[in-house]
Protein backbone atom coordinates (compact mmCIF):
# COMPACT_ATOMS: atom_id res chain seq x y z
CA UNK A 1 0.00 0.00 0.00
CA UNK A 2 2.83 2.33 0.75
CA UNK A 3 6.64 2.00 -0.36
CA UNK A 4 9.24 3.98 0.28
CA UNK A 5 12.34 3.73 -1.68
CA UNK A 6 15.90 5.65 -0.43
CA UNK A 7 13.80 8.25 0.99
CA UNK A 8 16.50 10.98 2.67
CA UNK A 9 15.55 14.21 3.91
CA UNK A 10 17.57 17.05 5.12
CA UNK A 11 17.06 20.00 6.83
CA UNK A 12 19.89 22.55 5.74
CA UNK A 13 22.98 20.38 6.41
CA UNK A 14 21.31 18.36 9.16
CA UNK A 15 20.32 14.78 7.67
CA UNK A 16 17.90 13.69 9.63
CA UNK A 17 16.80 10.50 7.36
CA UNK A 18 19.50 8.55 5.47
CA UNK A 19 17.84 6.39 2.83
CA UNK A 20 15.04 4.21 4.47
CA UNK A 21 13.41 1.74 2.65
CA UNK A 22 10.12 0.34 3.64
CA UNK A 23 6.64 -1.49 2.66
CA UNK A 24 3.31 -1.21 4.06
CA UNK A 25 0.70 -4.18 3.59
CA UNK A 26 -2.70 -3.20 3.54
CA UNK A 27 -4.35 -4.02 6.68
CA UNK A 28 -0.70 -4.22 8.70
CA UNK A 29 -0.12 -1.97 11.65
CA UNK A 30 3.70 -0.63 11.85
CA UNK A 31 4.55 0.32 15.12
CA UNK A 32 8.13 2.67 14.89
CA UNK A 33 10.47 3.38 17.86
CA UNK A 34 13.16 4.77 18.82
CA UNK A 35 15.02 7.57 20.74
CA UNK A 36 14.41 11.26 20.89
CA UNK A 37 15.75 12.48 17.03
CA UNK A 38 16.15 9.27 15.62
CA UNK A 39 14.00 10.68 12.60
CA UNK A 40 10.95 8.42 13.13
CA UNK A 41 8.82 11.21 13.47
CA UNK A 42 10.19 12.84 10.43
CA UNK A 43 10.00 9.72 8.29
CA UNK A 44 5.90 9.46 9.72
CA UNK A 45 5.54 13.06 8.11
CA UNK A 46 7.10 12.69 5.06
CA UNK A 47 4.88 9.55 4.02
CA UNK A 48 1.83 12.20 3.55
CA UNK A 49 4.39 14.98 2.54
CA UNK A 50 3.79 17.08 5.23
CA UNK A 51 7.88 16.80 5.10
CA UNK A 52 9.09 17.37 2.09
CA UNK A 53 12.11 14.49 1.08
CA UNK A 54 14.94 15.78 -0.40
CA UNK A 55 15.52 12.29 -2.56
CA UNK A 56 13.88 9.14 -2.76
CA UNK A 57 10.32 7.50 -3.66
CA UNK A 58 7.02 7.40 -2.24
CA UNK A 59 4.43 5.10 -3.44
CA UNK A 60 1.22 5.02 -2.09
CA UNK A 61 -1.84 2.79 -3.70
CA UNK A 62 -0.09 2.60 -7.37
CA UNK A 63 0.96 6.29 -7.47
CA UNK A 64 4.23 7.98 -7.74
CA UNK A 65 3.34 11.04 -4.30
CA UNK A 66 7.19 12.48 -4.48
CA UNK A 67 6.15 13.50 -8.04
CA UNK A 68 5.42 16.86 -8.32
CA UNK A 69 2.83 16.89 -10.55
CA UNK A 70 0.93 14.57 -8.46
CA UNK A 71 -2.27 16.49 -6.65
CA UNK A 72 -1.30 15.59 -2.96
CA UNK A 73 -4.43 17.49 -1.65
CA UNK A 74 -6.39 14.41 -3.75
CA UNK A 75 -3.48 11.89 -1.60
CA UNK A 76 -4.25 13.49 1.91
CA UNK A 77 -7.79 12.36 1.50
CA UNK A 78 -7.28 8.82 1.93
CA UNK A 79 -4.38 9.14 4.24
CA UNK A 80 -5.01 10.34 7.86
CA UNK A 81 -2.92 12.02 10.52
CA UNK A 82 -3.08 11.88 14.25
CA UNK A 83 -0.48 14.36 15.92
CA UNK A 84 1.33 14.68 19.08
CA UNK A 85 -0.72 17.93 19.46
CA UNK A 86 -4.36 17.06 18.60
CA UNK A 87 -4.14 20.27 16.33
CA UNK A 88 -8.00 20.24 16.66
CA UNK A 89 -9.59 23.60 14.98
CA UNK A 90 -9.90 25.87 17.88
CA UNK A 91 -12.62 28.14 16.25
CA UNK A 92 -14.64 25.44 15.48
CA UNK A 93 -17.30 23.36 17.58
CA UNK A 94 -16.50 19.10 17.71
CA UNK A 95 -18.94 18.14 15.13
CA UNK A 96 -17.63 21.65 12.20
CA UNK A 97 -14.04 19.68 13.14
CA UNK A 98 -15.53 16.30 12.25
CA UNK A 99 -17.63 17.76 8.90
CA UNK A 100 -15.28 20.60 7.67
CA UNK A 101 -13.02 18.37 5.29
CA UNK A 102 -15.86 15.98 4.19
CA UNK A 103 -17.98 19.22 3.76
CA UNK A 104 -15.50 21.16 2.08
CA UNK A 105 -13.78 18.50 -0.46
CA UNK A 106 -17.28 17.60 -1.55
CA UNK A 107 -17.00 14.08 -0.38
CA UNK A 108 -20.32 14.06 1.70
CA UNK A 109 -23.51 16.53 2.10
CA UNK A 110 -23.72 18.37 5.11
CA UNK A 111 -26.35 15.79 6.30
CA UNK A 112 -24.73 12.89 5.51
CA UNK A 113 -21.25 14.34 7.30
CA UNK A 114 -23.35 14.81 10.60
CA UNK A 115 -24.32 11.42 10.59
CA UNK A 116 -21.18 10.26 9.92
CA UNK A 117 -19.78 12.52 12.48
CA UNK A 118 -22.63 11.23 15.00
CA UNK A 119 -21.99 7.64 14.92
CA UNK A 120 -18.10 7.96 14.71
CA UNK A 121 -18.59 10.18 18.20
CA UNK A 122 -20.79 7.26 19.67
CA UNK A 123 -18.29 5.22 18.94
CA UNK A 124 -15.40 6.81 21.11
CA UNK A 125 -18.90 7.55 23.61
CA UNK A 126 -18.29 11.38 22.90
CA UNK A 127 -21.52 12.06 21.18
CA UNK A 128 -22.63 14.36 24.16
CA UNK A 129 -19.39 16.70 23.08
CA UNK A 130 -20.66 17.27 19.73
CA UNK A 131 -21.15 21.02 20.02
CA UNK A 132 -18.44 21.64 22.71
CA UNK A 133 -15.46 23.76 21.52
CA UNK A 134 -12.05 22.04 21.99
CA UNK A 135 -10.86 24.14 24.90
CA UNK A 136 -13.66 22.73 26.51
CA UNK A 137 -12.21 19.11 26.25
CA UNK A 138 -9.45 17.12 28.11
CA UNK A 139 -6.71 15.63 25.96
CA UNK A 140 -7.49 12.11 26.07
CA UNK A 141 -11.01 13.65 24.72
CA UNK A 142 -9.68 15.93 22.34
CA UNK A 143 -7.30 13.04 20.75
CA UNK A 144 -10.34 10.77 20.10
CA UNK A 145 -11.89 13.76 18.73
CA UNK A 146 -8.93 13.77 16.38
CA UNK A 147 -8.96 10.48 15.22
CA UNK A 148 -12.98 10.29 14.57
CA UNK A 149 -11.95 13.52 12.33
CA UNK A 150 -9.72 11.63 10.04
CA UNK A 151 -11.76 8.84 10.21
CA UNK A 152 -14.42 10.80 9.12
CA UNK A 153 -12.55 10.68 5.43
CA UNK A 154 -13.30 7.23 5.01
CA UNK A 155 -8.92 7.22 4.72
CA UNK A 156 -6.92 3.87 3.66
CA UNK A 157 -4.18 3.95 6.48
CA UNK A 158 -4.00 6.36 9.38
CA UNK A 159 -0.47 7.74 10.31
CA UNK A 160 -0.28 8.29 14.47
CA UNK A 161 2.92 10.45 15.55
CA UNK A 162 3.08 9.98 18.99
CA UNK A 163 -0.64 10.16 19.72
CA UNK A 164 -0.02 10.00 23.42
CA UNK A 165 3.12 11.93 24.57
CA UNK A 166 1.61 14.67 25.34
CA UNK A 167 -1.36 13.28 27.51
CA UNK A 168 -1.57 12.68 31.19
CA UNK A 169 -0.46 9.04 32.01
CA UNK A 170 -4.34 8.30 32.84
CA UNK A 171 -5.59 9.49 29.60
CA UNK A 172 -3.20 7.61 27.74
CA UNK A 173 -5.63 4.16 28.18
CA UNK A 174 -8.18 5.90 26.80
CA UNK A 175 -6.73 6.76 23.23
CA UNK A 176 -5.00 3.32 23.43
CA UNK A 177 -8.26 1.78 23.19
CA UNK A 178 -9.93 3.12 20.79
CA UNK A 179 -6.61 2.79 18.78
CA UNK A 180 -6.50 -0.73 19.46
CA UNK A 181 -10.15 -1.40 18.63
CA UNK A 182 -9.09 0.57 14.79
CA UNK A 183 -6.70 -1.84 14.94
CA UNK A 184 -9.07 -4.91 15.09
CA UNK A 185 -11.50 -3.08 12.75
CA UNK A 186 -8.84 -3.84 9.94
CA UNK A 187 -7.40 -0.01 9.34
CA UNK A 188 -3.79 -0.40 7.82
CA UNK A 189 -2.06 1.85 10.57
CA UNK A 190 1.69 3.19 10.87
CA UNK A 191 2.35 4.37 14.65
CA UNK A 192 5.49 5.88 16.00
CA UNK A 193 4.78 5.73 19.54
CA UNK A 194 6.64 5.31 23.13
CA UNK A 195 3.96 3.03 24.14
CA UNK A 196 5.94 -0.30 24.16
CA UNK A 197 2.99 -2.34 25.45
CA UNK A 198 0.95 -1.15 22.33
CA UNK A 199 3.83 -2.40 19.92
CA UNK A 200 3.53 -6.19 21.88
CA UNK A 201 0.08 -6.03 21.15
CA UNK A 202 -1.63 -4.50 18.12
CA UNK A 203 1.86 -4.11 16.06
CA UNK A 204 2.09 -6.56 13.24
CA UNK A 205 5.54 -5.40 12.57
CA UNK A 206 7.83 -3.36 15.10
CA UNK A 207 10.59 -0.93 13.57
CA UNK A 208 13.15 0.14 15.32
CA UNK A 209 15.02 3.55 13.95
CA UNK A 210 17.98 5.52 15.07
CA UNK A 211 20.44 7.96 13.35
CA UNK A 212 18.09 7.90 10.10
CA UNK A 213 17.88 4.61 9.27
CA UNK A 214 15.83 1.32 9.93
CA UNK A 215 18.15 -0.73 12.34
CA UNK A 216 15.98 -3.40 12.60
CA UNK A 217 12.52 -5.45 11.85
CA UNK A 218 10.81 -7.57 12.88
CA UNK A 219 7.26 -9.26 14.44
CA UNK A 220 6.49 -8.12 18.14
CA UNK A 221 7.66 -11.30 19.94
CA UNK A 222 10.94 -11.44 18.06
CA UNK A 223 11.75 -7.78 18.52
CA UNK A 224 11.07 -7.70 21.90
CA UNK A 225 12.44 -11.09 23.05
CA UNK A 226 15.10 -11.37 20.81
CA UNK A 227 16.46 -8.30 19.74
CA UNK A 228 19.56 -8.66 17.18
CA UNK A 229 20.81 -4.63 16.70
CA UNK A 230 22.98 -4.48 19.59
CA UNK A 231 21.66 -0.57 19.43
CA UNK A 232 17.63 -2.10 19.54
CA UNK A 233 19.14 -4.29 22.82
CA UNK A 234 20.74 -1.24 24.53
CA UNK A 235 17.60 0.75 24.00
CA UNK A 236 15.32 -2.00 25.13
CA UNK A 237 17.21 -2.72 28.45
CA UNK A 238 16.51 1.21 29.23
CA UNK A 239 12.88 1.12 28.33
CA UNK A 240 11.93 -1.74 29.12
CA UNK B 1 -19.54 83.93 39.50
CA UNK B 2 -22.46 84.85 37.04
CA UNK B 3 -20.78 86.60 34.80
CA UNK B 4 -18.41 84.16 34.06
CA UNK B 5 -20.87 81.63 33.03
CA UNK B 6 -22.44 84.39 30.89
CA UNK B 7 -19.40 84.91 29.33
CA UNK B 8 -18.62 81.04 28.28
CA UNK B 9 -22.62 81.03 27.78
CA UNK B 10 -22.40 83.74 24.77
CA UNK B 11 -19.04 82.03 23.37
CA UNK B 12 -20.83 78.64 23.38
CA UNK B 13 -23.80 81.11 21.50
CA UNK B 14 -20.88 82.17 19.59
CA UNK B 15 -18.87 79.11 18.40
CA UNK B 16 -22.35 76.62 17.77
CA UNK B 17 -25.81 78.47 17.58
CA UNK B 18 -24.98 81.92 16.02
CA UNK B 19 -25.45 81.32 12.04
CA UNK B 20 -26.60 77.49 12.41
CA UNK B 21 -22.68 77.15 12.95
CA UNK B 22 -23.54 73.38 14.60
CA UNK B 23 -24.65 72.33 10.98
CA UNK B 24 -21.19 73.18 9.91
CA UNK B 25 -19.90 70.65 12.63
CA UNK B 26 -21.94 68.20 11.82
CA UNK B 27 -21.13 68.17 7.89
CA UNK B 28 -17.93 68.32 8.90
CA UNK B 29 -17.75 65.27 11.25
CA UNK B 30 -19.66 63.71 8.37
CA UNK B 31 -16.56 64.38 6.08
CA UNK B 32 -14.21 62.94 8.73
CA UNK B 33 -16.20 59.77 9.27
CA UNK B 34 -16.88 59.57 5.31
CA UNK B 35 -13.26 59.15 4.62
CA UNK B 36 -13.10 57.42 8.27
CA UNK B 37 -15.01 54.89 7.73
CA UNK B 38 -14.50 53.95 4.11
CA UNK B 39 -10.70 54.32 4.53
CA UNK B 40 -11.17 51.34 7.39
CA UNK B 41 -12.43 48.97 4.78
CA UNK B 42 -10.24 49.78 2.11
CA UNK B 43 -7.21 49.22 4.40
CA UNK B 44 -8.54 46.11 5.70
CA UNK B 45 -9.03 44.37 2.62
CA UNK B 46 -6.01 46.31 1.21
CA UNK B 47 -3.96 44.69 4.28
CA UNK B 48 -5.66 41.27 3.90
CA UNK B 49 -4.47 40.57 0.79
CA UNK B 50 -0.91 42.57 1.21
CA UNK B 51 -0.20 39.98 4.32
CA UNK B 52 -1.12 37.02 2.56
CA UNK B 53 0.88 37.95 -0.13
CA UNK B 54 3.82 38.81 2.03
CA UNK B 55 3.83 35.47 3.91
CA UNK B 56 3.55 33.78 0.10
CA UNK B 57 6.76 31.33 -0.43
CA UNK B 58 7.97 29.40 -3.76
CA UNK B 59 7.90 25.40 -3.22
CA UNK B 60 11.44 25.99 -2.55
CA UNK B 61 10.80 28.32 0.55
CA UNK B 62 12.07 30.93 -0.41
CA UNK B 63 10.31 34.64 -0.75
CA UNK B 64 7.94 34.95 -3.75
CA UNK B 65 7.84 37.79 -5.92
CA UNK B 66 4.28 38.87 -4.71
CA UNK B 67 6.06 38.86 -1.16
CA UNK B 68 8.66 40.90 -2.35
CA UNK B 69 5.81 43.68 -3.83
CA UNK B 70 4.16 43.30 -0.93
CA UNK B 71 7.26 44.24 0.99
CA UNK B 72 8.03 47.59 -0.89
CA UNK B 73 4.54 48.38 -0.75
CA UNK B 74 4.75 48.36 3.03
CA UNK B 75 8.25 50.45 3.20
CA UNK B 76 7.18 52.54 1.00
CA UNK B 77 3.92 53.91 2.57
CA UNK B 78 5.31 53.14 6.14
CA UNK B 79 8.35 55.31 5.11
CA UNK B 80 6.45 58.49 3.92
CA UNK B 81 4.65 61.17 6.40
CA UNK B 82 1.09 60.85 5.38
CA UNK B 83 0.58 64.78 4.66
CA UNK B 84 2.99 63.62 1.61
CA UNK B 85 1.03 61.25 0.22
CA UNK B 86 -2.13 63.00 0.48
CA UNK B 87 -0.29 65.79 -1.16
CA UNK B 88 1.42 63.82 -3.62
CA UNK B 89 -2.02 61.65 -4.26
CA UNK B 90 -3.89 64.93 -4.41
CA UNK B 91 -1.39 67.54 -6.25
CA UNK B 92 0.61 64.62 -8.40
CA UNK B 93 -1.65 61.53 -9.13
CA UNK B 94 -5.47 61.78 -8.66
CA UNK B 95 -5.02 65.06 -10.22
CA UNK B 96 -8.07 64.83 -12.41
CA UNK B 97 -10.57 63.50 -9.63
CA UNK B 98 -12.82 66.65 -8.53
CA UNK B 99 -14.20 64.63 -5.44
CA UNK B 100 -11.56 65.19 -2.42
CA UNK B 101 -13.30 62.84 -0.30
CA UNK B 102 -12.80 59.92 -3.17
CA UNK B 103 -8.82 60.73 -3.09
CA UNK B 104 -8.88 60.97 0.81
CA UNK B 105 -10.14 57.92 1.02
CA UNK B 106 -7.90 56.05 -1.40
CA UNK B 107 -4.91 57.94 0.52
CA UNK B 108 -6.17 56.86 3.68
CA UNK B 109 -7.21 53.48 2.62
CA UNK B 110 -3.81 52.94 0.78
CA UNK B 111 -1.75 54.00 3.94
CA UNK B 112 -3.76 52.15 6.76
CA UNK B 113 -3.40 48.73 4.11
CA UNK B 114 0.13 48.75 5.42
CA UNK B 115 -0.14 48.64 8.90
CA UNK B 116 -2.79 46.72 8.60
CA UNK B 117 -0.92 44.44 6.13
CA UNK B 118 1.89 44.11 9.01
CA UNK B 119 -0.87 43.49 12.03
CA UNK B 120 -2.91 40.90 9.90
CA UNK B 121 1.02 39.17 9.26
CA UNK B 122 1.83 39.08 12.80
CA UNK B 123 -2.34 37.47 13.84
CA UNK B 124 -1.63 34.79 11.40
CA UNK B 125 1.87 33.72 12.08
CA UNK B 126 0.66 33.69 16.09
CA UNK B 127 -1.92 30.85 14.86
CA UNK B 128 0.25 28.03 15.66
CA UNK B 129 1.33 26.17 13.10
CA UNK B 130 -0.18 22.46 13.61
CA UNK B 131 -3.27 24.15 12.79
CA UNK B 132 -2.28 24.54 9.04
CA UNK B 133 -1.04 20.99 9.11
CA UNK B 134 -3.76 19.72 10.32
CA UNK B 135 -5.85 21.06 7.54
CA UNK B 136 -3.52 19.65 5.17
CA UNK B 137 -3.24 16.30 6.12
CA UNK B 138 -7.25 16.40 6.01
CA UNK B 139 -6.86 17.21 2.23
CA UNK B 140 -7.64 20.56 2.64
CA UNK B 141 -5.72 23.40 0.23
CA UNK B 142 -3.53 25.89 0.98
CA UNK B 143 -6.66 28.70 0.54
CA UNK B 144 -9.48 26.62 1.84
CA UNK B 145 -6.82 26.03 5.22
CA UNK B 146 -5.95 29.83 5.65
CA UNK B 147 -10.02 30.76 4.31
CA UNK B 148 -11.60 28.16 7.13
CA UNK B 149 -9.07 27.56 10.04
CA UNK B 150 -6.28 29.91 9.94
CA UNK B 151 -7.92 33.64 9.40
CA UNK B 152 -10.96 32.96 11.39
CA UNK B 153 -8.36 32.84 14.62
CA UNK B 154 -5.76 35.38 13.36
CA UNK B 155 -8.72 38.01 13.65
CA UNK B 156 -9.42 37.18 16.59
CA UNK B 157 -5.85 37.73 17.48
CA UNK B 158 -5.37 41.18 15.59
CA UNK B 159 -8.91 42.65 16.75
CA UNK B 160 -6.73 44.67 19.60
CA UNK B 161 -4.32 46.23 17.35
CA UNK B 162 -6.91 46.85 14.30
CA UNK B 163 -9.14 48.71 16.55
CA UNK B 164 -5.69 50.71 17.70
CA UNK B 165 -5.07 51.52 13.26
CA UNK B 166 -8.63 52.63 13.46
CA UNK B 167 -8.12 55.24 15.83
CA UNK B 168 -5.08 56.46 14.62
CA UNK B 169 -6.62 56.74 11.12
CA UNK B 170 -9.46 58.23 12.34
CA UNK B 171 -7.48 61.01 13.76
CA UNK B 172 -5.49 61.20 11.04
CA UNK B 173 -7.84 62.06 8.71
CA UNK B 174 -7.60 65.33 10.18
CA UNK B 175 -4.64 66.55 7.70
CA UNK B 176 -7.08 66.59 4.65
CA UNK B 177 -7.32 70.34 5.57
CA UNK B 178 -4.34 70.20 3.98
CA UNK B 179 -5.94 70.17 0.33
CA UNK B 180 -8.62 72.11 1.31
CA UNK B 181 -11.42 68.99 2.17
CA UNK B 182 -14.07 70.92 5.34
CA UNK B 183 -13.56 68.03 7.81
CA UNK B 184 -13.91 68.69 11.53
CA UNK B 185 -10.77 70.04 12.35
CA UNK B 186 -11.07 72.47 9.57
CA UNK B 187 -14.47 73.08 10.30
CA UNK B 188 -13.11 74.20 14.20
CA UNK B 189 -10.37 76.06 12.82
CA UNK B 190 -12.43 78.19 10.30
CA UNK B 191 -15.14 78.56 13.01
CA UNK B 192 -11.94 80.23 15.26
CA UNK B 193 -10.87 82.24 12.75
CA UNK B 194 -13.99 84.07 11.69
CA UNK B 195 -14.93 84.82 15.35
CA UNK B 196 -11.51 85.53 16.89
CA UNK B 197 -12.75 83.22 19.32
CA UNK B 198 -10.70 79.60 19.62
CA UNK B 199 -11.67 77.73 22.71
CA UNK B 200 -14.95 76.75 22.40
CA UNK B 201 -14.75 75.62 18.16
CA UNK B 202 -11.27 73.93 19.03
CA UNK B 203 -12.66 72.37 22.54
CA UNK B 204 -15.68 71.11 21.15
CA UNK B 205 -14.03 69.59 18.14
CA UNK B 206 -11.77 67.70 20.30
CA UNK B 207 -14.52 66.49 22.52
CA UNK B 208 -16.46 65.15 19.47
CA UNK B 209 -13.56 63.51 18.39
CA UNK B 210 -13.19 61.89 21.93
CA UNK B 211 -16.69 60.71 21.93
CA UNK B 212 -16.77 58.95 18.82
CA UNK B 213 -13.63 56.91 19.71
CA UNK B 214 -15.12 56.09 22.94
CA UNK B 215 -17.71 54.60 21.34
CA UNK B 216 -15.18 52.71 18.86
CA UNK B 217 -13.58 51.94 21.88
CA UNK B 218 -16.83 50.47 23.44
CA UNK B 219 -17.75 48.45 20.55
CA UNK B 220 -14.84 46.85 19.60
CA UNK B 221 -14.55 45.65 23.62
CA UNK B 222 -17.36 44.30 23.05
CA UNK B 223 -16.78 42.50 20.18
CA UNK B 224 -13.75 41.12 21.06
CA UNK B 225 -15.57 39.89 23.89
CA UNK B 226 -18.42 38.03 21.53
CA UNK B 227 -15.20 36.05 19.70
CA UNK B 228 -13.67 34.80 22.95
CA UNK B 229 -16.99 33.15 23.79
CA UNK B 230 -15.64 29.85 22.74
CA UNK B 231 -12.73 29.56 24.81
CA UNK B 232 -12.20 28.47 28.26
CA UNK B 233 -8.44 28.52 29.33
Amino acid sequence: MITVKNLHKKFGTLEVLKGIDYHVKQGEKIVVIGPSGSGKSTFLRCLNLLETPSSGEIWFDGQLITDPKTDINKVRQHMGMVFQNFNLFNNLSIMDNITLAPTKLKLMNEEEAKETALSLLKRVNLSDKADAFPSQLSGGQKQRIAIVRSLAMNPKVLLFDEPTSALDPEMVGEVLDVMKELADSGMTMVVVTHEMGFAREVGSKVVFMDEGIIMEENTPEEFFTNPKNPRLQDFLSKVL
Amino acid sequence: MSEWFADVANKFHIAFIEGDRWKLYLEGLGVTLQISIFAAILGVIIGTIVALMKLSTKKNGKRSVLSTIAQIYIDIIRGTPSVLQVLIMWFLIMVQSKNGILVAIMTFGINSGAYVAEIVRAGILAVDYGQTEAGRSLGLSKVQTMWYIVLPQAIKNVLPPIGNEFIVLLKETAIVGYVGLTDLTRVANQVASRTYEAFMPLIGAAVIYFVIIKILTILLEKLERRLHKGDHR
